[in-house]
């Protein structure tokens, strides 16, 4: 079992899998993350060495992650909702934002759009 | 890939849409009335701070009053132009 950031994860889990399994990490930052720690895009937790996995660690407690960044794009919805911005009222309506079409296909806006969304 | 979304924003070289909006100081203790515009495209500057406006939608004017935050907005933002759609069983209601 490896440790990173409060959660445990099993030796043979690919080490990109595991970072893009935060919130707020994907293909794009993890391929960075990886190339400046040189650890392989393939390699699996287990072939880490304590050091490498403490680097891991120490690069995502600098980063805007999980639940941080969660809070901060709330409070940007907050914000445009209390400014009474067509961008905040299209968010507590639950309706899209960017001026797409709400005839149909509107689900995943009504499932995203809210004030207090989910992430 | 796309490096950074400002890039999709108003080009640089054309600076903030600015409107000539007639806008007068407002002297303590006299009220002044609030500025009446259907310049919906208009950047909200640093200066409008405080400021009362009513901004056209098309059919009336919205007031709109200046907060810090709308900085860098349009005043069409906040003036709302669609009306919800609000079901009524005969027409002349």
């Amino acid at each position: 079992m490896v440790f990173i950031l409060g959660i445990n994860f099993h030796e043979a889990r690919l080490v990109r899998k595991t970072l893009q399994s935060f919130y707020g990490i994907g293909p794009q930052v993890c391929a960075h993350l990886l190339a400046r720690l040189y650890i392989h895009p393939t390699a699996r937790l287990g072939s880490l060495n304590n050091q490498k996995v403490l680097d891991i660690t120490a690069e995502l407690s600098n980063m805007k992650i999980e639940n941080d960044l969660r809070r901060e794009l709330r409070e940007n919805i907050r914000r445009l909702r209390d400014m009474g911005a067509y961008r905040g009222r299209r968010h507590a309506m639950g309706l899209p934002v960017r001026g797409q079409r709400t005839r149909t296909q509107t689900s995943t806006a009504a499932k995203m759009n809210r004030i207090e969304r989910l992430g | 890939m796309r490096p950074t979304t400002a890039l999709l924003a108003r080009s640089v070289w054309k600076g903030p849409n600015i409107v000539p909006l007639p806008i007068v100081r407002p002297v303590p203790g006299q009220k002044t009335p609030p500025i009446k515009t259907q310049a919906r495209g208009a950047t909200i500057l640093p200066n409008f701070v405080g400021l009362k406006f009513q901004v056209h939608n098309g059919k009336i004017y919205h007031d709109v009053t200046i907060t810090e935050e709308m900085v860098g907005h349009k005043l069409g933002e906040f003036s709302p132009t669609r009306k919800n759609f609000r079901y009524t069983q005969t027409k002349n209601r």
